[in-house]
């Protein structure tokens, strides 16, 4: 994620639109692609689903993916769970998260780097200062100290990655803001005698609307591999929900023996992941003119 | 002139590269790796409370005494023979042929000093409760004669000194100080020495020949490699390359992998360590209903058969077979019974059910988030509605500690005689981690471990057993068989407490 | 620029302040007591109130933190609370390990990820422009504990060409010097230990460098797409220099900026990454140390090892910019 603006902002002037165009498309379509299915199994999942995931079935502990046509087609987990039941169910999770943590961080940032931007001075002073401090902190480690001190449970770890995520939207956005202040239709705005609040958001944050697109988009892929990462950890949800991370690491102990129990939850982590970069990428490229370039604050 | 001195540095460096194998040397030393899972941390002797490190301390420094599996009894070893003057007070006899590093003999005030000032008085100490136990003072009789004595009568002393209390020198602890006496001067009697110790990764001992010990099986192994490797998949790998010889606790579904070799072989140990659903006498578990439906739910037998492979054997009351005051015709057998569970919830006024939370660590006992997985869905085919939590294990314990946890899967290690285990969970105010209270039980389990009569101690453990599994303050589910992994170099019987004393392997080759 | 590394480094010690306090709240705040967890199950109330006082978690929390704030000022975090030794050893003892692992990353993402950005962007929608941006997108995508495992199934399960875990066979590696063992290995010319060093450290620095590698690739290619067309590099052409050469002096080493901005913002994640990748192999270095501490709720050794990991993080922010002065004269401070 940080090479986002950097890459933008050498691509843009090396003029290369023209160049990419062609391959704009083959990336937003793969990417939207991937990116639609992950949504559409998040959604349908109980209706895709051929097994209660839950349902345990003792006598037919680790069975192999027979092949198309098999009650099984991925195979049974370590208590006899449809391991295909359990990859859907666990896209539900995933999409739950991520969409919450972009959905909360952006808000929580974009809101924090407008104000901190616009208003300067001492409310500047602070913002950054608590962006400084909670940014020093090892990602990984500080999800895992909230994770300990709330316990397990699916709002505990959105709130625990939500704790650092808000900063990169943060950053840039107060660097554009610092930037749009001083534009002609905010002091247009203002001499016209405009409520602070009133120009954060009508005139501002609109403008940044683009940006905090291409940051969520990648910002999305981030979350799903931090949610599984915190799971895998043991720190995420109870055993009741189904997460790809958990399914990781109940697998660990099965990495020699049952093949399919690690593969198929991290090559969906992968796979989805993948695409939506991809999106992000083609997104990217498109709203790339407007992209100003900005401090490499990400 | 060229030649030759290619020729010398070919041989310099296939020497170099030999010897830093260890393929050259003086001696063929015959070494056994063992893969452990257990950390070894620090130099302090004292410092942990764990069964593995009890056992190498106790092979480096004694043991004091040991408990004899096949045998079913407590023999000497530095200690060779005790008595019991009164109920308050035990006086044990040393070997005199036990000695330090240094030459100097094993002496009743080094007793006297690791007891007083290492376990019992010593901050950094861990082993107060489990060694110490009952002893409130030791004192030398003579050079060679010690005597512990207890505040209340303890019929059960020595399963807490036995294969436990480390014995120091006192003189290199005056001399040198604590942390240097444990660091650079570490002196033991025993069959064993400390040769080299690297916290979290290994721990090495060098066989002392001249031992009486070790002259009873010469073919013990010169120099004995305990490795930490807590991972599983490590541990089978490492087994498989002969990277150590001796592998603890594989999980069941692993073994195909051990006994596809040739070379090695799966060696089943039943544990003592007893494992158990615990819970506290709070709504819903305050009806004694609830909580044998809880016992009847569970079908341990599909769990053992399925789960854990055969590998465990099923617990019908606190303890089983070959654990003091086992009593194979313990009565009542909590016997799976999905009919009589549904039943009782009915009796105790929850015709439609009612919702439980049981917690379980994870990783901490073999497969125990699997086997508590299972145990909810169990639990929610008999009329439960049952969730599951994995909280850290950080967490978790203090909780437990706290009596904060309401329902909960438990394993309580080191159960060889009851009486720890039972009073620690089970009697009134002695824990707050069941926190339950009955004053028949009390008494029998004061009786017991006052009564010194072997006999009559049974008969009361054997009452206070049967009325904790009819009560059912926990559910007794089994005991778990563990699957040590073995080469064909080594003949080794491991033992059910988890410890590798090195006098018991034995070189084949 | 003296006086700007001056300035910087003074703005850092509010920070690291704040940071400390963070963590003191954030661990004590933890449900769980270390007493409890490190006194062995036997225990009973009266050890755990002696432990607490030995170790002043007695005393109220504010006291505790006056404490340790002063002691850490003179260097002094404390003594672990389950290894007994002073935090700094403990730390010491297993940070090079951790180093290792990432210095290796950084190699191997940076031996794949720079030749291949350079050659797909000096090649602009070319197959190996395509075949060379897949790779980099791979490489951002992959969960790398998930890489972690595929690794060791494949190659150390199936193909049997590495070992699972650890960091070295017991035997084979000398007597440890820096702690650094391949380094060790070849100072001590014991070349069966460097190359048992070598197998043991490729997967897990695979696995941890494997997003730092895509996002390497992509900031190269691009940087690389950027440059080509700069005045000099068209001059250079003009003048008919040979295109090698015009690509490996003007190109690269003008691409080097964004390329070291890339690896200085991603070390922090690489050492956060350690985490998972030191639990899953094994690797004794301090992001396992720090699970084990976290585990034990030792709070000294926990505030110790976050701290090494924010003054690290804070240090090496500081060399990034020092050198972008060095490599690009236009940059003053």
């Amino acid at each position: 994620m940080q090479s986002l603006t950097l890459e933008s902002a050498i691509e843009k002037k090396a003029g290369l639109l023209d160049r990419l165009l062609p391959r704009l498309h083959v990336k937003a379509f793969t990417g939207g692609l991937i990116v639609a299915i992950f949504i559409a199994v998040g959604i349908l999942g109980p209706a895709l689903a051929p097994h209660n995931p839950n349902h345990q079935e003792l006598t037919a502990m680790l069975k192999a993916p027979q092949g198309l046509g098999s009650v099984h087609l991925l195979g049974t987990d370590n208590l006899g769970r449809d391991m295909l039941s359990r990859v859907i169910y666990g896209a539900r999770v995933s999409l739950l998260v991520a969409f919450a943590v972009v959905f909360i961080s952006g808000f929580i940032g974009i809101s924090l780097g407008a104000i901190s931007g616009y208003l300067g001075g001492k409310v500047d002073f602070v913002i950054q200062k608590l962006v400084e401090v909670v940014w020093a902190f090892p990602p990984l480690l500080l999800g895992i100290t909230i994770m300990a001190f709330l316990g397990q449970g699916l709002f505990n770890l959105i709130l625990a990655l939500v704790a650092q995520r808000w900063i990169p939207y943060c950053r840039v956005v107060r660097g554009q803001t610092l930037s749009l202040r001083e534009r002609e239709f905010v002091v247009a705005a203002q001499c016209l005698g405009a409520s602070r609040t009133q120009i954060i958001t009508r005139h501002i944050i609109p403008n940044l609307i683009q940006t905090s697109l291409v940051i969520g988009t990648f910002a999305m892929a981030s979350s799903i591999i931090a949610e599984a990462s915190l799971s895998f950890l043991g720190v995420g949800v109870p055993p009741e929900i189904p997460t790809w991370g958990t399914m990781l690491a109940d697998a660990r102990i099965y990495i020699s023996t049952a093949w399919w129990l690690p593969l198929f939850p991290g090559l969906c982590i992968f796979i989805t992941v993948l695409g939506i970069n991809l999106l992000g990428d083609a997104l990217r490229d498109i709203l790339d003119p407007r992209l100003k370039r900005t401090a490499s604050g990400i | 002139m060229f030649v030759r001195r290619f020729k010398l540095l070919l041989a310099a460096l296939t020497t170099l590269v030999l010897t830093s194998g260890g393929l050259i040397d003086g001696h063929a030393q015959s070494r056994v790796s063992i893969g452990v899972t257990e950390t070894i941390e620090t130099h302090n002797p004292y410092g942990d409370s764990v069964s593995l490190l009890y056992g190498i301390w106790s092979e480096v420094t004694g043991p004091f005494c040991t408990f004899n599996y096949d045998k079913g009894d407590f023999e000497g070893r530095l200690a060779e023979r005790w008595k019991v003057e009164n109920p308050t007070t035990w006086v044990f006899y040393l070997n005199k042929n036990y000695k330090f590093n240094d030459g100097s003999p094993v002496t009743a005030d080094d007793v006297v000093h690791s007891m007083m000032h290492r376990v019992i008085n010593d901050p950094q100490s861990r082993q107060k409760a489990s060694v110490a136990g009952p002893i409130v003072k030791a004192e030398a009789v003579d050079k060679f004669t010690v005597r512990f004595i207890t505040k209340n009568p303890a019929a059960p002393l020595l399963s807490f000194v036995c294969d436990r209390l480390i014995v120091t020198s006192k003189a290199a602890f005056d001399k040198h100080g604590r942390d240097a006496a444990d660091r650079q001067h570490m002196m033991g009697g025993g069959p064993y020495s400390l040769k080299e110790l690297v916290p979290g990764q290994r721990l090495v001992l060098a066989k002392r020949p001249d031992h009486p010990q070790a002259k009873k099986n010469p073919k013990a192994p010169d120099e004995i490699v305990f490795r930490v490797m807590r991972e599983v998949e490590q541990r089978v790998t490492a087994l498989i390359n002969d990277e150590i010889q001796i592998a603890q606790f594989i999980p069941p579904h692993m073994r195909v992998r051990v006994e596809k070799i040739p070379d090695l072989r799966i060696a089943p140990v039943n544990s003592i360590e007893i494992m158990f659903l615990a819970m506290q006498p709070k709504p819903p578990f305050d009806k004694k209903e609830v909580r044998q439906a809880v016992c009847h739910a569970i079908n341990r037998d599909q769990i053992i058969s399925t789960i854990l492979e055969g590998f465990a054997s099923r617990l019908d009351g606190p303890i089983g077979a070959g654990q003091y005051g086992y009593d194979a015709n313990l009565k009542p057998k909590m016997e799976y019974n999905v009919e009589r569970s549904k039943r009782l919830l009915a009796q105790a006024g929850y015709p439609q059910g009612v919702d439980v939370e049981l917690q379980t660590p994870v990783g901490r006992y073999t497969l125990d988030k699997q086997l508590t997985e299972a145990m909810t869905a169990m639990l929610n085919n008999a009329g439960f509605r049952a969730r599951l939590l994995t909280p850290e294990w950080p967490t978790l314990w203090a909780n437990v500690q706290k009596g904060t946890i309401p329902f909960y899967y438990m394993g309580r290690g080191s159960v060889q005689d009851p009486s720890a285990a039972l009073h620690q969970y089970f009697r009134s105010g002695e824990t707050p981690r069941i926190g339950y209270s009955n004053k028949k039980v009390d008494e029998l389990l004061e009786k017991e471990q006052q009564e010194f009569d072997p006999k009559k101690r049974r008969q009361f453990l054997s009452q206070a057993m049967s009325i904790l599994t009819e009560e059912a303050p926990a559910c007794f589910l089994w005991r778990h068989k563990l699957l040590w992994g073995l080469s064909n170099k080594v003949d080794y019987k491991p033992l059910p407490d988890g410890r590798i004393y090195g006098v018991d392997i034995t070189m084949r080759r | 620029m003296t006086s700007y590394l001056v300035h910087r480094l003074a703005g850092t010690v509010p920070v690291l302040l704040l940071i400390s306090l963070l963590v003191f709240l954030l661990i004590h705040a933890a449900p769980g007591d270390p007493t409890l967890l490190l006194l062995g199950e036997e225990t009973n109330a009266a050890e755990v109130a002696k432990a607490k006082e030995l170790w002043g978690l007695d005393r109220p929390l504010h006291i505790q933190y006056f404490k340790f704030l002063t002691s850490a000022s003179v260097g002094e975090f404390g003594k672990s609370f389950k290894y007994g030794e002073p935090v700094a050893n403990v730390i010491k003892s297993r940070l090079p390990a951790t180093i290792e692992l990432a210095l290796f990353s950084i190699i191997i993402a940076t031996v794949l990820a720079i030749p291949l950005g350079v050659w797909s962007g000096s090649k602009p929608n070319s197959w190996m422009d395509n075949f060379g941006t897949t790779f980099g997108l791979f490489g951002i995508s992959m969960p790398s504990f998930w890489l972690a495992i595929m690794l060791i199934l494949l190659l150390a399960g199936v193909l049997n060409i590495l070992p699972t875990s650890g960091r070295s066979t017991y035997g084979i590696a000398g007597p440890e010097m820096s702690g650094f063992y391949l380094f060790d290995s070849i100072w001590q010319k014991n070349w069966r230990g460097a190359w048992d060093a070598l197998t043991h450290i490729f997967m897990p620095a695979l696995a941890l460098g494997v997003n730092m590698l895509g996002i390497l690739m992509r900031v190269t290619r691009s940087a690389i797409l950027e440059v080509m067309n700069e005045e000099y590099v068209v001059t250079a052409r003009a003048k008919g220099l040979a295109e090698k050469r015009v690509l490996w002096r003007h190109v690269t080493s003008n691409a080097l900026i964004p390329v070291i901005t890339v690896v200085g913002l991603e070390l922090g994640t690489l050492l956060s990454g350690s985490i998972i990748v030191e639990t899953v192999f094994a690797w004794p270095g301090s992001g396992s140390l720090l699970i084990t501490a976290l585990n034990a709720r030792d709070y000294p050794l926990v505030t110790g090892l976050v701290m090494t990991y924010t003054v690290a993080f804070v240090i090496i922010n500081l060399v990034i910019d020092g050198l972008y002065a060095v490599i690009d004269p236009r940059i003053r401070y």
